[in-house]
């Protein structure tokens, strides 16, 4: 717990009172008392096993943002090759609302994690495309850029109008939807791949894999549920849920010890029921009721759930990992956390 | 000019943490808690946004070089003042999204506090664990190498607190120099242990804060071969356009049916 | 310290910490040195670096330990057992350093007959007064010297009288008497009681002895793990012997390095704030004969030979200081104005007269008694018997909030209504917000400047009293009693400087350096005191501080020498190592090139070197004196120990403390084995034990209390904590009360690292977390295995952060020349759980109470 500091303003008094009552409530409580035998360090052991790295101090907003982002980023892409393709402008239009409303959202989840809006803008001061997280938000600046006048641009056209400049005008705005799109649901797991959590970092060929895959079905399932009981909706039910099972395939099979957070304590329970709604449960679902709408509605709303899920399941299996510095020391013993 | 550089000794620490206290009184940084560990005599725990210097305290079974000691068994306690490393490829810097966190013209990795907007990337973008949210004002907050002081020619408060010279502060190139000497020396003595902290092999490249250690460095929590995580960028990036170009492949399949 | 005052002359630390740099072997012993004063410290890790041993011997392994290169662990209070053991391999392997110790020391003197040892009377010395528990001392003293008996009045004993035999081979000569005395103190010994194996011991042996001869020399650092004892002068007495024997004494890189408490309290000893010395320590005159007259007094003090024949001069220029004008030869320049010593008036004694009553009201300035004090229960409740109480305070401590918050009152025992004392918490300036000196652990009185103004009403000491006077001296005016007319002599007209009028400080220390009374000029240095009450001093030692106006030498900031010359000024002369004439052969030429100090240059005729002499510079090494020299004269070139009338080091003390000669060995007052040296005696037979309701004491041994506990200090805290537990960044370093017990002893009573414990003894109890370490070892005492239990004692009931108070568990005791309580070295046992928990167990402890 932190005792307050004297940030400006702070009146003194308030603080040491605020200080005085902290202390009173915690120094005489043992912080590690029950240590069971008396700590001593040997051999390659941790120092007394305290965490060596900082767990993420991300809460609910940026996983919450990781999956709407993978939605609405790839509806966008998928908005573009429907409409190349002559899919029912009616898709279309969903796919571009979901897009947009996506990413109208997004930025509030960061402002929200940030604390103030001011300090979204301080992202804007510069452009570092070594920094995974300054991508992210020029993508996502990208992206709203692009698919907002799609979006305008459509709407117009809908509603009759037949500048030919609105023409172009969706068709270059929906292209870009398509690159920025599958960026903004791609790098979220790049931005965390990248770091230096063990649990993440040794997952980073995954996690883009997964959180692209389940951008993908979590956006054909909101077409599902907007009632497109198409085939392309079906198909891409299909593949999603069938990677996403061969991703908890490939978790469950291989375990290396780094990967332990995803297999136990709540982070590996969270997990687990993540991927099995994510996967074979939604894939099973199609397979069986597929040909009914309750089947595909359920098979959607499993994925979406399971996709939504496994996103707090990967922040808070990091948070775990980083609380465990004899794997991570022992990974990189074995050289295993060279790139 | 010059780069400064920390060369923390375990080997002459008293573990008397005038370096914590001093840190926290020049920085004006709030104590962080009152709650006993019964981890020896460390109550600090970690390094954290409010806790720049701390020091360590290792009760291990077996001799410090060599020390005669009385005990029963083999024995031995070791103190160690960590601090951010000042990394020379540096993992908090790198992924910081807004500059805050710059290379200063001494060499240091600083964060300027009017600049950082709290995104906490840096936080999981450090290899050693230091740096910290402070979820009072939201902003991350770590050693600044005392910028303050050196650009008017003070030492670091540290530095200038600890009576023994366990921390010493210098020019890089001069405390390399004798980081290495001292090793060797201590060796000689007896210390078959000793050793120098700097993962220069590793992608971090060396660090501006080394710290000459008895054992292995686990032990006080450094990481053995720390990578800066920029290394990873390549490969999930790669991933992720891979990912990417099938995607659309797959979707226009999917949409060319009707 | 009269454990060096008398062995050497004077009280205080003989070196400073820089100088151990110098040394070839360093002993800390009896001192925590990196934790408690980690600033000197910096200097033994520096020897440590140029390849000097450092050895520590302390019951815990501690910080300074861990940085040592041998730690031997020892059973609490056994410490004279083993030093005695240092002093018998020296004697028995002849490793004395035979040239020094037969010009230097008093081992060569010879001491009469009737003299009996500890040998012949089986733990006493003769003197003994078995019903009165006191010695008469008459029987130590040299052959040949009439000696002053020990109380009342007479002369000063005329030491110069004294026959020796510089062989050493005279069976009545110090060196023999040493020889049988010590010669129970087997390494055999030391390994049974001390609980060090016998190759552990002789290691040390070795290493420290080989230290010694004219190239090489040792120092030893000790503090208050050997004054906490109720044989604490002893203990420090066997330091002094040691560094004797080995010539080690006066010379870089030698001497014993006494560190000292709070930032001055070396100040508070030289200007005291003891009950039974006055300033440049002046004893207090004592009810009777030899305070009959100020001429008694001076007879009594003043040597015919040696520094104190001055004795005269400077009481007279005290007085003048004091009184002034009013101080006249007809009246004996006020003397009879001073108070009369009628009792014990010491820190332990009067917390029992408090608590019997006999005391209305109660001063606490810079001091947290319901904390500190040994059994700090007891004196809590004492101060609850008080009519009034002020406590001068920079932040409400348990001394002053006792009356609501402490125990006491939260469990019931005491209502805050039936309280009659009246608190007054008085809000005091601290350091940094007052001008003044500071006179540190090697006599270096530092000046300080104000670096900022005291907040709100907050004053400093002096201008407390100096105002508290004032008010005083008018009520006198007012009521012309007897007992009012020294108050109206003093010299009380201080010039106040600033808003606060605070008393100018340098004018208070102008009047310790001394000044002429004609012209007020200031005065060189105490050599220019006269007894004819033309010179004022208020305290002689301080003479020099302040030579002339505007020089203050306590800041004086440019050092220029490696003893730190031009940096503040010691006392006394600012003269660095003490007894530096030893550091040059008799001849006064230096021992070795390696090691010299000060040395006589024939051509010059003077004393030259890198110190100021501790010597009169012009006196040469060859001098001998006539029959009726007096004073320094009287004493001949080769003695360097010039504030004894015969101008030696005692390894043998015949007057001046009240346990013995020589040391000897006894056990704590609570131990957990008989004394296996004088079976008859089994504990310290001068000291006092206070023994009373709820001063209770343990048996020895006592199956209630099977472990043995000593009580310390953290870095990180300062003693009752006022100045650490109130400030969040010291605080929070260590959060609440612990003890550190071993890894066996958790084992045996089944505790979890970590969880509360009580612990017990046959004071009081106290709960606290168990930090279970190998830090803290069993040791094997005799034939069966003891165990000691750590606990700090810097917690309270109030402050930031709180924890019961290990002095709860301390008795109210007194160590028989300085009067300190033993709080190294008690008797405990330890309960698993919190107090609350254990309710039942303790009642059953103090019902079986039986002692
Ligand atoms: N940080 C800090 N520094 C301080 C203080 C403080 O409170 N905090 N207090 C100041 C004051 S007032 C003083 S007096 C000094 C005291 O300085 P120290 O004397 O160093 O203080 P302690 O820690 O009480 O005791 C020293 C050592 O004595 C050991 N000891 C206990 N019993 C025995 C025994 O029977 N024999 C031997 N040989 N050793 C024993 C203890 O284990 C402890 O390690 O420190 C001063 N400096
Ligand atoms: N069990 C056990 N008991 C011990 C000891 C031990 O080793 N074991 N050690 C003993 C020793 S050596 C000592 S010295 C004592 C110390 O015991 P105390 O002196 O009673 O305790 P301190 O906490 O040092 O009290 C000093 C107080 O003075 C206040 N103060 C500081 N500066 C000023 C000032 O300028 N003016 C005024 N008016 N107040 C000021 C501080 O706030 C603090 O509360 O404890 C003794 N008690
Ligand atoms: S140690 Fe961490 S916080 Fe310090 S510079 Fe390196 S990466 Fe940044
Ligand atoms: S929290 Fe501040 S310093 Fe850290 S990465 Fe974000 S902006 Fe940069
Ligand atoms: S350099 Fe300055 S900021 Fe860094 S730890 Fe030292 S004192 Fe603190
Ligand atoms: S100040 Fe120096 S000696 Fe003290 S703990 Fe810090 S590094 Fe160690
Ligand atoms: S507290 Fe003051 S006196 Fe004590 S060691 Fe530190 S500097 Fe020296
Ligand atoms: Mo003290």
């Amino acid at each position: 717990m932190t005792v307050p500091g004297n940030p400006r303003g702070r009146a003194t008094e308030e603080r040491l009172q605020e200080i005085k009552r902290i202390a009173g409530e915690t120094s005489l409580a043992p912080g590690a008392a029950k240590l069971g035998s008396h700590p001593q360090i040997t051999g390659h052991d941790s120092y007394y096993g305290l965490p060596a790295l900082k767990p993420p101090v991300w809460t609910w907003e940026i996983p919450l943002y990781f999956f709407l982002g993978g939605i609405s980023g790839v509806s966008g892409c998928m908005a573009f090759v429907a409409h190349l393709l002559h899919a029912d402008p009616g898709l279309v239009r969903v796919l571009l609302w979901v897009g947009f409303i996506g990413s109208a959202i997004c930025p509030m989840l960061l402002i929200a994690d940030l604390g103030r809006p001011a300090r979204f803008l301080n992202m804007l001061r510069v452009f570092k495309w070594r920094s995974a997280m300054s991508m992210g938000a020029w993508i996502l600046i990208g992206f709203s850029a692009c698919i907002t006048p799609a979006l305008f641009a459509n709407e117009l056209i809908l509603r009759g109008f037949d500048w030919p400049i609105l023409g172009f005008l969706r068709w270059s705005a929906e292209a870009g939807a398509l690159v920025t799109g599958l960026l903004l649901a791609g790098y979220t797991g790049v931005l965390i791949g990248a770091t230096a959590n063990p649990l993440w970092s040794a997952n980073r060929r995954v996690l883009p894999v997964h959180f692209l895959t389940s951008g993908m079905g979590g956006a054909s399932a909101i077409l599902e549920l907007a009632g497109f009981f198409v085939l392309p909706t079906q198909i891409l039910g299909f593949i999603a849920a069938g990677v996403e099972t061969l991703l908890d395939l490939k978790v469950e099979l291989r375990k290396p010890a780094v990967d332990a957070p995803l297999h136990h304590g709540p982070s590996g329970i969270a997990f687990r029921i993540a991927g099995l709604l994510e996967g074979p449960g939604s894939l099973l679902v199609r397979l069986f009721w597929g040909s009914t709408h309750y089947g595909r509605l359920t098979a959607a709303i499993f994925f979406l759930v399971g996709s939504a899920l496994s996103r707090y399941a990967w922040i808070w299996a990091g948070r775990v990992s980083a609380r465990q510095p004899n794997v991570e020391f022992a990974r990189q013993r074995a050289g295993e956390a060279r790139p | 000019m010059t780069k400064s550089a920390f060369l923390t000794d375990a080997t002459i620490c008293i573990g008397c943490k005038a370096c914590e206290v001093a840190c926290k009184e020049w920085n004006n940084v709030p104590a962080d808690g009152f709650t006993w560990t019964g981890l020896s005599y460390d109550n600090t725990q970690a390094l954290g946004a409010s806790t720049w210097r701390h020091v360590m305290f290792l009760e291990q079974p077996q001799r410090a070089g060599p020390q005669i000691a009385g005990t029963s068994e083999p024995f031995r306690w070791v103190f160690l003042s960590d601090v951010c490393k000042h990394c020379a490829n540096s993992g908090c810097l790198e992924g910081c999204p807004t500059g805050a966190i710059v290379r200063t013209d001494l060499g240091t990795v600083y964060v300027q506090p009017d600049v950082c907007n709290g995104c906490g990337y840096c936080v999981v973008s450090c290899p050693f664990g230091v740096i910290d949210k402070n979820h009072e004002d939201g902003r991350a907050f770590k050693c600044t190498f005392c910028y303050d002081r050196q650009k008017v020619g003070l030492m670091p408060a540290c530095a200038t607190a600890c009576p023994t010279h366990s921390i010493q502060f210098g020019p890089y190139e001069e405390l390399q120099e004798r980081a290495k000497d001292r090793v060797v020396e201590l060796q000689e003595r007896g210390y078959t242990d000793a050793k120098l902290y700097d993962p220069k092999e590793t992608s971090v490249g060396g660090i501006h804060a080394f710290f000459v250690i008895l054992g292995e460095p686990e032990n006080y929590n450094l990481p053995p071969a720390p990578e800066v995580p920029t290394v990873y960028l390549k490969s999930a990036w790669t991933s992720a356009l891979l990912t990417a170009a099938i995607l659309i492949g797959v979707v226009f399949a999917a949409f060319s049916f009707r | 310290m009269p454990g060096l005052g008398t062995t050497y002359g004077r009280g205080g630390a003989t070196s400073s910490p820089k100088d151990l740099t110098n040394a070839d072997v360093i002993l800390i012993m009896g001192s925590n040195m990196a934790e408690n004063h980690p600033v000197a410290f910096q200097w033994v890790i520096d020897a440590k670096e140029k390849g000097t041993t450092v050895m520590h011997v302390d019951p815990r392994f501690s910080r300074t330990s861990a940085v040592s290169s041998i730690w031997v662990p020892l059973r609490v209070g056994s410490d004279i057992i083993f030093l005695g053991g240092l002093i018998h391999y020296i004697l028995e392997n002849d490793l004395i350093f035979r040239e020094y110790v037969a010009h230097y020391t008093n081992a060569p003197v010879i001491i009469p007959e009737d003299f009996k040892d500890t040998e012949d009377l089986e733990g006493v010395f003769s003197g003994w007064n078995p019903d009165k528990k006191f010695y008469d001392p008459s029987s130590w003293m040299y052959e040949g010297v009439a000696a002053a008996s020990g109380q009342g009045s007479g002369a000063a004993p005329d030491l110069s009288g004294y026959k020796k035999d510089e062989t050493l081979q005279h069976p009545r000569c110090v060196y023999q008497l040493m020889k049988k005395h010590f010669a129970r103190y087997t390494p055999e010994l030391v390994e049974k009681y001390c609980g060090v194996s016998r190759e552990m011991f002789l290691r040390v042996a070795s290493t420290y002895c080989k230290a010694s001869g004219p190239d090489k020399t040792a120092s030893i650092c000790y503090a208050v793990g050997w004054t906490q004892h109720s044989s604490g002068v002893q203990m420090i007495r066997c330091a002094a012997i040691l560094q004797l024997l080995l010539g080690n004494m006066g010379r870089p890189g030698g001497g014993i390095m006494a560190l000292r408490g709070h930032a001055s309290i070396q100040g508070s000893t030289d200007v005291p704030t003891l009950f039974d010395i006055l300033p440049g320590y002046i004893n207090m005159p004592k009810f009777g004969e030899e305070s009959k007259s100020l001429s008694n007094f001076i007879a009594k003090y003043k040597t015919r030979t040696g520094w104190w024949n001055n004795f005269d001069k400077y009481i007279v220029s005290m007085l003048k200081a004091f009184y002034d004008e009013a101080a006249t030869a007809e009246n004996d320049y006020g003397f009879n104005w001073l108070p009369r010593l009628t009792g014990d008036h010491s820190h332990q004694a009067y917390w029992l007269d408090m608590m019997d009553g006999k005391m209305e009201g109660l001063f606490v300035m810079g001091q947290n008694p319901a904390v500190a004090g040994p059994n700090s229960s007891f004196e809590r409740r004492a101060m609850m018997k008080l009519k009034w109480l002020v406590v001068r305070e920079m932040v409400e401590t348990e001394s002053a909030s006792f009356w609501y918050d402490s125990p006491e009152v939260r469990h019931g025992e005491v209502k805050t209504e039936e309280i009659p004392t009246e608190v007054f918490l008085m809000p005091a300036a601290g350091h940094a917000e007052k001008a003044g000196t500071f006179t540190n652990t090697q006599r270096l009185l530092q000046w300080r400047e104000k670096a900022v103004d005291p907040p709100g009403d907050c004053r400093s000491e002096s201008n407390f009293i100096f105002n508290l006077g004032n008010i005083l001296r008018e009520k006198a005016r007012r009521d012309p009693r007897p007992r009012n007319a020294g108050l109206l002599a003093l010299r009380w007209d201080y010039p106040t400087e600033g808003e606060n009028h605070e008393v100018v400080g340098e004018e208070i220390l102008k009047e310790m350096n001394g000044y002429a009374v004609s012209d007020k000029k200031l005065l060189p240095g105490f050599g220019a005191l006269k007894a004819d009450g033309s010179t004022a001093c208020g305290c002689w030692i301080y003479s020099g501080v302040f030579p002339v106006e505007g020089k203050n030498l306590a800041n004086a900031r440019n050092s220029n020498d490696f003893y730190g010359h031009g940096w503040g000024w010691a006392w006394p002369a600012d003269r660095r190592i003490l007894y530096n004439r030893a550091s040059a052969k008799p001849d006064g030429t230096p021992w070795s090139e390696r090691k010299k100090l000060v040395w006589w240059d024939a051509e010059a005729k003077m004393w030259t070197g890198n110190d100021v002499p501790d010597f009169v510079a012009t006196k040469p090494p060859d001098h001998q004196p006539s029959a009726d020299a007096q004073g320094d004269s009287g004493l001949a070139g080769d003695k360097p120990f010039i504030l004894h009338a015969d101008g030696l080091g005692w390894l043998w003390v015949p007057t001046g403390l009240a346990d013995g000669p020589l040391p000897s060995h006894y056990e704590a007052f609570e131990s957990p084995i008989r004394n296996p040296v004088y079976p008859k005696f089994q504990s310290n037979p001068v000291a006092d034990r206070k023994s009373r309701a709820l001063n209770e004491y343990a048996n020895s041994p006592d199956q209630r209390f099977p472990y043995v506990l000593t009580t310390y200090r953290l870095t990180e805290h300062h003693t009752a904590g006022g100045m650490s537990r109130t400030l969040s960044h010291l605080a929070e370093l260590q959060p609440t009360f612990f003890c550190e017990i071993s890894v066996q002893l958790a084992k045996t009573l089944g505790i979890t690292p970590g969880e509360w414990v009580t612990i017990a003894t046959a004071r009081g109890s106290v709960e606290a977390h168990a930090l279970v370490t190998p830090r803290m070892q069993s040791l094997t005492i005799g034939d069966k295995t003891i165990e000691q239990v750590g606990v700090p004692f810097h917690w309270g009931y109030s402050g930031l952060v709180k924890g019961d108070s290990g002095n709860d568990l301390v008795a109210i005791s007194e160590e028989p020349t300085v009067r300190i309580m033993e709080s190294k070295g008690i008797l405990c046992t330890v309960l698993r759980g919190r107090r609350a928990e254990n309710t039942e167990k303790l009642c059953e402890l103090r019902s079986k109470g039986a002692s």
